[in-house]
This record gives C-alpha cells, structure tokens and sequence, in this order.
C-alpha cells in the first residue's frame, strides 16, 4: 500500500505538494476563521464571517509599509523566513499524500527544525526594534518554545518508534498498515501531548491569548507589535500557515484515512476534502476548549508544558513496553 | 494445641481488659497471661530443639526452634511490659492523664500488638508473617501517640509513615519471592504458556527445599527490597529516622516492648528470607546487604548520640546501635554467628525493656526526660537508680551480662569469615558509644544530692520484675545452660 | 477473554494507572489528586478483572472486586473528607516546583524502566512486560511522599506505593494467594483508617498545618 517513488512519479509528487501548499495557504486563515466563528457562537454573537482573516490580510496588503527607526534587515526578512520554512515544511510533509516531494528528507527533525526556524526568526525581529514590548514578547515566546520543543519531539518519536522510523511519510504509511494502533494507549498519550504542543506553538489559549494586547498578557502580539502593512499581513499569512499545518499534521499522523497513497486524480480529490473535514473537526474542537478555559498565567505554563511533555515520556514508554 | 493457646492467650486478655474498665486486676490479668505465654514458649522450646517442627491449623502455624526462641523472647519481654503497665496505668489514673476506657484501649492494642508478634513469628507462609507484621505497625500507632502531646502526635504520623512505606517494600520483595518460585530454572520445558504455574509458594520450608532452582536476578532485586523494607521496620540506617520519635515518645512499656522485640521480630523475618536468598545466590549478596545497613547503623547512632540530652532518645538511638550489631552479625552468616545474634536479641531485650521501663518509672517520679534535670540518682533514689545503672552497664556489653558474650562471640564470627575489618569499625564505634553513655549516665546517676532529701523508696511493684530482669541476664551470660542447645538448633535452621 | 482484546484492554488499564500516577504530582489542588487517586483505583481493578477473564480464575475476580471497592471507592472518600474545603485544600509551594517534579517524574519512569529488564527476561509474557509501570507508579508514590507537604498528600503517595505494588503483584503472578491479598487489603484499609484519625486529631490540637511545622523531634 506504500506509493513508490519513481522519476516519472516525481511530477506527480510536485503536483501535489503544490496542492498541499494551496491548500493549506487558503486554509490556514480559514481555519482562524472557523474558530473564531465557533467562539463567537458560544458567546451568543453572531460573529464576523469565516473567511474575515482573507479580506483582513486583502486590506493589509494595501497598506504602506513602515519600519521602526533603530531596525536592521532582521525586522524586514524575518516575515519571509517565516513563511518560507513553513511552506518548507507544508510541502514536504505528508498532508494530503503519502509521497510530497523529497519524501526521503522529511524527517521528524528537519519539519520541527523548520518551525523552529520560523519561530526564532520572529523573536529575534520582535528584538530588533529595540522597543519593551518586543523583547519582553520574545523572551516569553521562547521560554515556551523551549518547554514544547523537547515535548515535540518526543511526542512523535513515540509514533515513530512504533512505526520503526521517524520518516513523516512512512509512518503515516505504516499507521494504515496497523489500523488498530489507532487506538493503542500510546497513541492516545501523544495525542494529548501534540496538542498541548500545537496549543504552545500557535498561542492559542490557555496558553495565550490571540486577540490581546495588554502588556501582562501579551506574548506572541508583543513581538509583532512593530509590524504593519504588507509585512503584518505576510506575519499573519505564516502564522495562519503553522496553525494549519500544525492541525493538519495532527491529522494525518494519528487519523491518516482518506490519504492519497496513489497519484490518481480521484484520490487527490478524497484526501483534500477528507483532510479539510477533518482538520475543520479538530479547529472546532480547540475552540470549544479555549472557550471553556481561561489563560494560564504565565509562571503556570511551564507546568501544563512539562505536563505534556512527561506524557510524552510516557507514551514513549507505554510504547516500548507493550509492544 | 499448645500453638493456639500460645496465640490465643494474650488475644483473650486483651478482649477482656477491652470490655471491663480498667482496674488493677485487669492489669494483673495480662501479666499472667504474658507469663504463661512464656511458660508455653519454654515448653515449646523443650519440644523443638533437635526434634522436628510442630505445625497446626492445617500448616498454617509452624513452629520450630528459631520459632519457639522467639517466642520465649516476646514472652519474656511482654511479661516485664505488663506487669510494669500496672504501675504506668495505675498512675496515669491516679493523676487524672487518662480516663479508665483509655486505659482498657491501651491495654487491648498492648495484648493485640503482643499476638500478632507471636502470629509472626509461627506463622509458615511469609505472606501471612508480612500480615502480622503489618498489623503491628498499625497497632502500635496509636500506642505511640497514647499520649496525645504535639510531639507524641507527631512521632506517631512520622511512624506510620515511614513504616508502612518500608512495610510496602516489603511486600513488593516478597511478591518477587513469589514471583521466583512460580518459574523455577530447570524446570522450563514442562511449562506451556503462562497458564502452567509451578509450585507457587510463599510456604518457608517449600521456598526452602527449592532455594537452588530460584531465579538469581530475580532474587537479588527481591533481598534488596526487603532488606530495605523490613529494615526500615528494624530500624536500620538509613531507614532509622522514625525509630528515636517513636520509641521515646511511647509510654514506657510500649517502647519497652517495640525496642525490646518489635524490631527483632522484623529481624527475623529477614532472617528467613536471608535463608532463601543464600540458597539461591550464595552467602555472598546478603552478606553484602547486611554489612553496608549494619555499619551505617552504627555510624549513625555512634555520631548522633553524643549530643543527645534526652535519656529516652539516647536508649533509642542505643536501639539502633544493637540492631545495627545484629546485622553485621548476620551478616558474617556462620552458625555460631546466628546463635550469638540470638543470644544478643535476648540480652538485649532484656537489658534495653529493663532500662526503658526504669526510665518510665524516673519519668513519673521525676517528670521530666532531660538527663540534665535528673541528676545524682543513685544518692536519691537508690534503687531504681542501681537498676538504671546496671541495666546501663549490661547494655554496654560489660561482663558478667550476656552481652557481653554475645558481642564477643559475633566479633568471633566475624573475624572468621573474612569480616575482620568491618568488626574492627563496629568495636571502635561501640567504644565511643561506650563514651558518651558512661558520660551521660554519670550525670544521671553519681554526684551528691542537691539537699537534704531522704531517700525515696522505689515501690516493689517496679523494682522487683526490673531486677529479675537483669538477673536473668546476667545469669545467661554466665551459664550456658539451658540456652545453649536451643540456640544450636535455632542457628542450624537457617544455617543448614 | 484472550487474543488481541486481553492485549488491548490490560495496556489501556495500566496505562490508566501510570497516567493517574502522574496526574496527582501534577495538579496542586488536593481534591483533584484524591480524585486520581480514585480513578487509578479504579483501574486497578479492571486490570485485575481483565487477568482473572484471561486466567479464568474466580478467586482472583473476587479479588479485583474488592480492590475495585475499596482503593476506588472506599479510601478516597474516607481522604475526601479530610480535605475539606478552604485555603487547607490547596497543595502550598511544595519544596519542588510542579515543573521540576514533573520532569524528574518523567526520569524515574524511565529508571523503572529499566530496573525491570531482569523481572520481564524471567517470563516474557504479555502481563510481565508492563511491570516498568507498577515499578513506575511505586517511585512516583515515594517522590510524592518526599516532596510535599500537606498531610493528605503524603497519604496520597503512601497510596500511590502501594497501588504500584499491587499493580507489580498482578501482572507478575496473577495476584499472591487469596488470603495474603485479603490480609494486605484489610492492612492497608486500616492504614488509611488509622491516618485518617490522626490527622483529624493532628487538625484539631494544631489547627490547619503543613507537616512542615512539625519540627519540635529533632536532633
């Protein structure tokens, strides 16, 4: 049931890794969309409509762009690194497919290495305009990374000890092989674990909250604060882009049906609306938790990121024990 | 026959003092029940040395020379106990501290705490000697606390604590021991799949007979646990930390009875699983084990007692010291080894009831357990200040006391089978103790008396079961006989 | 019950314990951790349960019952009313952060681990593989026990020990015999009932306390 790789393939793979990027570049706005409406209904409003994120990003990019006096290059380059290592790893990742291009290098560590790329190009341009704000924006920012990274990382080398490697595309292969893995305790730790990281990476609440900008609060606004114009609308663009990928990951990992393992057009077609479903399921689900929970302060994230972090310990474990 | 009534006896004094209020003929009661339990254990003793064991209850009760010695020991010291409780109770009444149903509690978890002892120390199956043991934790507890002070309240939640940990561990090790008898080694290619179980045991002599086949690894993980487990019970380093709290805030014939035999009892279990694992592995891992806590025990208790300014916490961290002999004793492992730590866990016991329950007695008389506040007590007191002194110097392995032969004969053993360096630490540090004792005790004991105080007699109803106490003492120090066949047999059980 | 379903079913329980195990050392309210407490009872007993279908062994049914009633049932409601309610019932700042327990959580699981490789090599069979677990749960219970400070949570861990031990019991050898499990039972239900009263008694001479001030034995 795996796609093999052949030169004739190659062009095929091309093709859907560009679908992949689409997608997931229409998309990702489109899944901010969707949360926010969820959490506007829960609210009893009515709420802005769905794709409001594309026409904000429209007007953004009509806007002049304005940079802050002390900044270097740092503060205009880092909007493109970031959406450049994300569409990176869109395209190599096995969203919609199990064979993107460069299947053989898309490794666990390279895709959680392109985020972090992405991530610490932001920090380091929300230092670059020498303001409070963005400083104390980035140190929080990193702070957290630095306690999802390792829960990262360990969370999917449970799936891939269990699946013999931690090639992305080869373990979602191997999960349709086994379907009853699906439902192995393992699995389910490193679930809870990912989104506990996705939830950390995206700034999503109780981690943080999106929409503030109050100075106790704020940690992923605080180091865009300098942004504006083109430039906050390619920030937004790229952070949207995570936030899908991030799901869609999640997606393909522990629920891969509906993937395309063939190049066949029919299929291509399944897997984008199967993996549309089930991301927009997932975006849903966080939403209704966001709006259950409130934010954590601050000194209490280390201990719901280390949390997750020990499940993922224990699911590496569980792993290893029970098989 | 004779095993029931051993356990039965203490259990049905106990009963009885739970449903009358207390009154001295209640306390008399017990004291006789506890004597005629020792009359038994000297029966049984008669019947089992060299002679096979005795079982009853279908198996479940055995008895056999190490079983019947100690079963003498608990006898003995429970009987100095009881008959000493008349005194404590009696005064604790008179001076309005406790009401007359809390005496009758006190006596029933007395009684109950002495049964399962003695339920520990017959019972076959290790699984059932860990449930006896377990109770006693949960008896003593409040016996700890009888006095309900902040600090007795917080000697007993520290006991319990620590205990019931070292009470689990325990039973993890002896689940492992399960666990290695369940899938003996050679025995492989007759199993077919996990639903074939061999013969499961935790039956003593089973586990005994079949000591080669048991897996090594297994076992060596398991004799850690419980060296640490029950250890924690006996009272060794580093496990020690509850055993100063309990044992000086318990009324004086509680501490008499856990100093005296409640650790010992929890060293006898050791001492039976010690059989098994030497089966399986050789002397050479437990000899190990027993070394490292032993010594530690007798670093700690030597560096920690020089600053102690209380004479009941100095008893215990004596406690401590003794235990910590009894290890390296076992440890060396011969035959004459085990009969001198048996020996030891008499003298001891006697010697270290006889000294708490003089010491309950300087409490009421003098109300306060500082060594400071109670000087010259020889001048004031003369007997119960010769009792504490002697009981002292018996303690402290002087001749003609039985510790003293005891300790020699260890150090003997020791020296024999290659553990001479390791009897060489424990003689410097019972040196020190000897040091800071003889330091401790001269305060308590010499010098004028502040003033022209007429010297109080102490009642007969203390002194004469304290001074019977050390006369047997020394008297088993000085003669061999009738001991020395027993202990023979009792050594030769788990020294085949 | 056998094949794949036993399989699946024992992971899931024993799983359950270990996640509960953590669970405690992770949330600061008192109430939650006694909660856990009750649900790794609880999981307990289906392990339990689940062996005694596979072995098909009455007495050990019996037994998974009990265990269900009284570690799931029956001893976190006799904590639960010891906790109450008010500034007592929230964990202070324990001498380890949460964070930083969290993490050495994480390595004592992987010390269990490893310390087990010679029980499983004895008999590798579905049950004996997930003893690192039980092992696991009994560390987590010790390093509770150490690091905190109200009473109940210092019960919580002893608990926590001693469901580990029972977990390590039933997956080794399909429970010890009848009467021993009883004897342990009835012990350890005794424990909690015996530390119940001293606390209530410890709570009435001194008011609400952190064992912390328990510091007059001392040398």
């Amino acid at each position: 049931m795996t796609a093999t790789m052949t030169t004739t393939g190659l062009g095929a793979s091309i093709v859907m890794s560009v679908v992949q990027l689409v997608m997931i570049v229409l998309g990702g706005p489109i899944v901010l969309g969707v949360m926010a409406k969820v959490r506007a209904r829960a609210e009893g409003r009515i709420g802005a409509p769905v794709h409001q994120p594309l026409r904000d990003l429209r007007k953004l990019l009509t806007k002049e762009p304005i940079h802050a006096e002390h900044s270097s290059a740092v503060l205009a380059i880092a909007p493109f690194v970031l959406v450049g290592t994300a569409a990176v790893a869109i395209a190599v990742s096995p969203l919609v497919t199990t064979a993107p291009v460069l299947a053989h290098s898309a490794d666990l560590f390279v895709v959680v290495f392109l985020l972090l790329m992405g991530s610490v190009a932001l920090a380091l341009a929300g230092l670059d305009a020498g303001t409070a704000f963005g400083g104390m924006g980035s140190s929080r920012a990193m702070t957290i990374g630095a306690l999802a990274e390792p829960a990262l990382l360990v969370a999917i080398l449970a799936l891939s000890v269990q699946a013999g490697t931690s090639n992305l595309p080869k373990i979602v292969a191997a999960t349709l092989a086994h379907p009853s893995w699906a439902a192995g305790p393992e699995r389910l730790l490193a679930f809870v674990a990912f989104l506990i990281v996705v939830l950390a990476e995206t700034g999503r609440i109780p981690v943080d909250n999106p929409s503030t900008h109050l100075e106790l609060t704020m940690v992923h606004e605080a180091m865009v604060l300098e942004y504006a114009g083109p430039e906050l609308a390619i920030v937004t663009l790229g952070e949207a882009m995570r936030l899908g990928f991030l799901l869609s990951l999640a997606a393909s990992l522990f629920l891969p049906w509906g993937i395309a393992t063939s190049t066949n057009p029919l299929n291509l077609l399944i897997a984008v609306v199967a993996l549309s479903a089930k991301v927009v399921v997932i975006a849903v689900g966080v939403a209704l938790l966001e709006v259950r929970t409130a934010k954590l302060r601050l000194f209490r994230v280390p201990e719901l990121l280390t949390g997750g972090f020990v499940l993922a310990v224990l699911s590496v474990v569980t792993g290893l024990v029970t098989r | 026959m004779l095993l029931y009534a051993i356990v039965s006896v203490p259990l049905c004094a106990g009963l009885v003092a739970a449903v009358v209020p207390w009154a001295r003929w209640v306390g008399w009661l017990t004291t006789v029940g506890n004597g005629t339990v020792l009359c038994l254990g000297i029966v049984l003793a008669a019947r089992t040395t060299n002679r096979p064991a005795i079982g009853a209850l279908d198996g479940a009760l055995r008895a056999d020379a190490l079983s019947s010695f100690m079963v003498v020991v608990i006898g003995t010291i429970a009987l100095l106990a009881a008959w000493q409780g008349i005194r404590y109770l009696g005064v604790e009444i008179e001076r309005e501290q406790s009401g007359r149903r809390h005496a009758a509690l006190y006596t029933l978890l007395v009684q109950v705490f002495v049964t399962c002892m003695l339920t520990a120390v017959l019972a076959s199956n290790l699984g059932a000697m860990w449930v006896a043991v377990e109770a006693t934790t949960i008896a003593t507890t409040f016996l700890v606390g009888h006095r309900r002070s902040d600090r007795a309240l917080e000697a007993s939640w520290k006991y319990i604590i620590i205990c019931s940990v070292g009470i689990a561990l325990a039973f993890l090790g002896t689940v492992l021991v399960y666990f290695a008898a369940l899938h003996p080694l050679g025995h492989g290619t007759a199993f077919v799949g996990a639903q074939s179980h061999g013969a499961g045991t935790l039956n003593w002599t089973s586990l005994m007979a079949a000591s080669r086949h048991l897996d090594p690894g297994v076992m060596r993980l398991a004799m850690a646990l419980l060296v640490l487990g029950y250890g924690t019970k006996v009272g060794l380093a580093p496990m020690h930390s509850w055993l100063p709290d309990a044992h000086s805030q318990a009324p004086a014939p509680v501490s008499a009875l856990m100093s005296g035999v409640l650790l010992t009892v929890a060293f006898y279990a050791l001492l039976r699983f010690k059989a098994i694992a030497d089966g399986a592995l050789g002397a050479g891992y437990s000899r190990t084990l027993l070394v490292i806590v032993g010594l530690g025990s007798l670093l700690v208790a030597a560096s920690l007692l020089i600053t102690q300014r209380d004479y009941k916490r100095m008893l215990a961290y004596h406690s401590i010291e003794h235990m910590g002999l009894i290890a390296l004793g076992a440890a060396a492992g011969s035959s004459l080894a085990i009969a001198a730590v048996l020996l030891h866990i008499l003298g001891h016991g006697l010697a270290k009831a006889v000294l708490f329950l003089a010491s309950g007695e300087i409490l009421i008389v003098e109300g306060t357990t500082e060594i400071e506040k109670v000087p010259a007590l020889l001048s004031r007191r003369p007997v119960l200040g010769g009792i504490f002194g002697f009981g002292l110097v018996a303690l402290l392995g002087l001749p003609p006391f039985s510790l003293f032969v005891s300790e020699l004969n260890m150090v003997r053993a020791e020296v024999a089978v290659g553990l001479a360096w390791a009897a060489g630490v424990s003689l410097v540090c019972m040196a020190v103790i000897f040091a800071v004792v003889m330091a401790h005790g001269r305060h308590l004991l010499l010098g004028g008396a502040p003033g022209p105080e007429a010297s109080i007699v102490t009642p007969r109803l203390v002194s004469i079961p304290l001074v019977s106490g050390l006369v047997a003492c020394a008297a088993f120090g000085v003669l061999a006989w009738p001991l020395q066949p027993l202990l023979n047999a009792a050594a030769h059980v788990v020294v085949p | 019950m056998s094949g794949p379903g036993y399989v699946d079913a024992l992971d899931l329980a024993a799983g359950a314990v270990l996640v509960c195990g953590v669970i405690t050392l992770w949330r600061r309210d008192l109430r939650a951790t006694v909660s856990a407490l009750s649900l790794q009872g609880i999981a307990l007993g289906v392990v339990a349960a689940v062996l005694a279908a596979h072995e098909h062994d009455v007495g050990l049914g019996v037994i998974a019952g009990l265990v269900l009633v009284a570690k799931g049932i029956v001893i976190p409601a006799l904590l639960r009313r010891l906790v109450g309610h008010g500034p007592g019932s929230r964990e202070g700042a324990a001498s380890i952060n949460v964070s930083a327990s969290l993490v050495v959580a994480a390595a004592l699981i992987v010390v269990a681990f490893l310390a087990s490789g010679k029980l499983t090599a004895l008999l590798p069979d579905t049950a004996t593989h997930l003893t690192p677990i039980g092992l696991a749960t009994v560390l987590l219970g010790f390093f509770l026990l150490v690091t905190r400070r109200k009473a109940v949570s210092q019960i919580v861990g002893l608990l926590l020990i001693d469901n580990g031990v029972a977990l390590v019991a039933f997956l080794l050898t399909a429970g010890v015999p009848l009467i021993v499990e009883l004897g342990a039972s009835l012990d350890i239900l005794l424990v909690v009932v015996v530390l119940r009263v001293l606390a209530s008694t410890m709570h009435r001479t001194l008011g609400p306390f952190d064992l912390d001030q328990l510091r007059e034995l001392h040398d």
